[in-house]
């Protein structure tokens, strides 16, 4: 059986009277892929942003591999093997795609080593031909690769993708499941997806969790999901049920 | 493509210094004109120290006079006081400039105090330096204080020509250009590069805000304080008016007007503007002394708005309108030498 | 002892309204469009040097130059916004930053040359005289420009949320897009407040030339006064910025009459550095 590598407990946060997160407790055991789902506003981005360090929670704790990362910063998080993407691309405009992901590489990499990780990167996404290009002169499909090429790059054990698979195309979708199950595999590392694509989330996710309105009201395989009424009560509302 | 862009860039290089050189050689004789070349340069460092906190790290300094003051301030008073050579005095004012910024920073980026306030509290910080030392007559106070005179010292680094002040400014001048090229390549280089991007995206990349802002601000204000020691040298005394908020405000401007974050933007404003002003001010004298400050500010705010990406952006344009007008010509014969 | 203080704390509090009316001025505009004007000291500046001329060559008295002064900045105010600052607002913050810069050294050019390098003073004003109170002396001008600062401050806060232009532009501060959607017009809300955030320097200007002199550098010394006072409030509270106003004037009176003369603005930038280090939000501050 394998460790949780993160454990959140209790997590609430608030903006002043909107109750974003409430009490949210949910482990990810190390090497899955779990899926968080839910409708918009439900909080999970909230939530991935209290635990890397941009929010902070008003209570509640999350462990990250035994350390408890609330309250520390983004940065320190990430040094413990934590990284994430966001939903909208942060891209580093004015930096080519090789400089972008450079800078991701030099969180565990020394001067001497970092050319060598930038260019395997590149090699794994597939992004050795745009390498000189600006990051601002690429498309989406393009640029949330770039965002995960930098993020690997800092070589995390857990990676949080917050919609990555949004305004892609089947195609674009499919290769991007295909990269992020070879990350999975192949380098073993753990993954965390918030996603609305359905096809992404079921086809890649051997756990999921359900938020709706700051609370975690289902966990499971997708199979059980699905079909779950209080989830598709939350998405489409009491009058789909009957 | 790499190695060609670094032998344009070598050779410019080597050009440049070329005719800095023997400047001094051809108008040597004529003092005015030098006192010009070594402004310049002197502006030419700060602006490029400048480069690393505002062009690289994006904090809008406008302190370049703290540091400037700290350092002239230090190897004065180390000389008229125990008679320290200013090339140790000018180390030491480094470090204590350091240690200011040290100081200073701290807080500042700790409370997360930045853009337009950080401009505006590092300008006050420049203002509080210059009435401290104002009313702290043993150091500084309202009368110049003179350091002791030698026709040509190289030990107290007094000379009665400008020649020999505008080699050790073009040597300072060398050391910044290069710290900013050894920066940029490195890892603080590329943290700063992607701090300025986008602060968020780049701290949960591993990046320590903070810690990568203090260390901008120490180097740059590190060789502002050499810079200061040698200044006061220069003008063969001290005094809290070194703490010069204008002054200040100008090397920040001809970093920003330059183009931020290039390594020799800064340097090509200062020989552009400060020349320009200086020529200006000496063809317009008499009652409309004051027109070549309004034409010169006329002409900061045109290129800022026109050109805000600053100056050295035309050349980098240019370079580049020139590199591929080769590569069509190329292209061009070798499509018709496949006939 | 005790007669210095409260003395210096009735001058510098009197004083204090006169900085309030600046600060408020540099608040609307940065308040509504988010741009800091270096130059707005300059503006001060720039009034007290038009109301020295309308004084010496209209013969108007100090207090009623504010008629000439004030349209004259406003359409000042509005020249430099639509040839300036509009291009930079959808630049990085830094052209904003280098293109009013360039606008304090031009206006300071401009002073040099217009009225050469000297202090000018008015030689008199209606408002002459003094006061006694007890053992303390209220010079009158100080006593009146503070009024009527005050009125002044008390008019625009009439202005920003009872009448249709100012309340469009506290709506375009705080949503532009939903306030364009209810149909305040962007550039002209903003460049209406760069207009009245640089006309109420006239009526400071005018009223400090009551008692002052005024040189070209002057400028920088408002400015940065301008801004601590700004910082100390916060934004969103107008009633708070005459309370900062107050106390910054009179921690530089006190300063001037305690320590040393030469002090008064060391005591100010602390302040206004302590306050960005410490409390950014400032006193009465909104966000």
């Amino acid at each position: 059986m394998s460790k949780p590598i993160l454990q959140i407990s209790n997590l609430t946060k608030t903006f002043g009277n909107l109750v974003a997160v409430n009490d949210v407790s949910l482990n990810i055991q190390e090497e899955e892929i779990v899926g968080l789902i839910g409708p918009n506003g439900a909080g999970k981005t909230t939530l991935f942003n209290a635990i890397t360090g941009l929010y902070k929670p008003d209570s509640g704790q999350a462990l990250f591999k035994g350390t408890d990362v609330i309250g520390l910063l983004p940065h320190k998080i990430c040094r413990l093997g934590m990284s994430r993407t966001f939903q909208v691309t942060q891209a580093f405009n004015n930096m080519t795609v090789e400089d972008a992901v450079r800078v991701g590489a030099y969180n565990r990499c020394s001067e001497k080593e970092v050319q060598a990780q930038v260019d395997e990167m590149l090699a794994f996404f597939d992004l050795a031909k745009v390498r000189e290009q600006m990051c601002s002169d690429l498309g989406l499909a393009l640029l949330r690769r770039v965002e995960l090429a930098r993020a690997m790059a800092t070589q995390p054990e857990l990676l949080l993708l917050d919609e990555a698979g949004a305004g892609l195309t089947a195609v674009e979708l499919d290769e991007l499941m295909d990269m992020l199950r070879r990350l999975n595999q192949e380098r073993h590392v753990t993954l965390c997806v918030v996603e609305h694509v359905m096809r992404m989330v079921m086809g890649l996710c051997a756990r999921i969790f359900v938020l709706d309105s700051g609370e975690l009201i289902a966990q499971g395989q997708p199979a059980q999901i699905s079909d779950n009424p209080k989830v598709i009560e939350a998405y489409l509302g009491k009058r789909a049920l009957r | 493509m790499k190695p060609k862009k670094l032998s344009v860039g070598m050779v410019s290089l080597l050009v440049g210094l070329a005719v800095a050189l023997v400047v001094p050689l051809i108008i040597g004789s004529n003092q005015y004109n030098m006192v010009l070349v070594t402004t310049v340069l002197l502006y030419g460092v700060m602006a490029t120290a400048w480069n690393v906190i505002g062009g690289m790290a994006g904090q809008m300094d406008l302190a370049a006079g703290a540091y400037l003051g700290l350092g002239a301030f230090t190897v004065g008073t180390l000389l008229i006081k125990w008679n320290i050579s200013p090339w140790i005095g000018m180390i030491l004012g480094g470090l204590v400039a350091t240690g200011f910024a040290a100081l200073v920073g701290y807080p500042l980026f700790r409370f997360g105090v930045t853009e337009v306030w950080y401009a505006l509290s590092s300008s006050a910080l420049v203002e509080v330096l210059r009435v401290l030392f104002l009313l702290w007559e043993d150091v500084g106070g309202p009368v110049e204080k003179y350091l002791p005179f030698h026709k040509w010292s190289l030990y107290h680094l007094r000379f009665s020509s400008y020649v020999p002040y505008y080699y050790i400014m073009l040597g300072l001048l060398l050391i910044a250009l290069y710290a900013n090229h050894r920066i940029a390549r490195s890892k603080l280089g590329y943290y700063l590069l992607a701090l300025g991007e986008n602060e968020d995206a780049a701290e949960v990349l591993g990046v320590d805000a903070r810690a990568c802002k203090i260390k901008a601000l120490m180097i740059y204000a590190f060789i502002v304080g050499v810079t200061g020691g040698v200044y006061a040298c220069l003008y063969g005394f001290i005094h809290p008016n070194f703490f010069d908020g204008l002054q200040s405000t100008e090397v920040a401007i001809l970093g920003i007007v330059g183009g931020m974050g290039i390594t020799y933007g800064p340097l090509v404003a200062a020989i552009l503007l400060v020349s320009g002003r200086e020529f200006l001010r000496s063809n317009l004298s008499g009652q409309l002394e004051s027109l070549y400050l309004a034409v010169y500010a006329a002409v900061l705010i045109v290129i800022a708005l026109f050109k805000p990406r600053g100056i050295a952006t035309l050349l980098q344009d240019a370079y580049k309108q020139i590199l591929s007008r080769i590569q069509r010509d190329k292209n061009v014969q070798a499509d018709t030498t496949n006939f | 002892m005790v007669d210095t203080v409260v003395q210096n704390l009735i001058s510098g509090s009197l004083m204090g309204c006169i900085y309030a009316l600046i600060a408020l001025g540099l608040s609307v505009i940065y308040g509504v469009m988010n741009v800091v004007n270096f130059a707005h000291g300059d503006f001060v500046m720039l009034s007290m040097y038009f109301t020295f001329w309308a004084s010496t060559w209209l013969g108007i008295d100090a207090v009623g130059t504010p008629l000439f002064t004030f349209p004259l900045l406003f359409f000042i105010g509005l020249l430099t916004y639509y040839a300036i600052v509009d291009r930079t607002l959808r630049q990085h913050y830094v052209t904003q930053i280098a293109v009013t810069v360039g606008l304090q050294l031009f206006l300071r050019a401009f002073a040099q040359i217009a009225w050469h390098a000297q202090p000018r003073a008015l030689s008199y004003s209606l408002i002459q005289g003094r006061i006694e109170i007890g053992n303390y002396t209220i010079i009158l001008s100080r006593l009146i420009s503070a009024v009527v600062s005050v009125l002044a401050i008390m008019a625009v806060y009439f202005f920003m949320n009872k009448t249709w232009p100012g309340r469009a532009m506290r709506a375009a501060s705080d949503d532009l897009d939903a306030a364009s959607l209810v149909g305040v017009n962007q550039r002209r809300t903003y460049a209406i407040a760069f207009g009245l955030g640089s006309a109420l320097t006239a009526i400071a200007g005018g009223l400090l030339m009551t008692f002052q002199q005024v040189d070209p550098t002057m400028g920088v010394r408002f400015g940065l006064l301008s801004w601590c006072v700004l910082a100390l409030a916060g934004l969103g509270s107008i009633p708070g910025m005459l309370v900062t106003g107050v106390i910054v004037g009179a921690a530089e009176a006190l300063s001037m009459a305690l320590w040393d003369p030469r002090a008064r603005s060391l005591v100010v930038y602390l302040i206004f550095i302590l306050v960005l280090w410490l409390r950014p939000r400032g006193l009465f501050g909104r966000k």
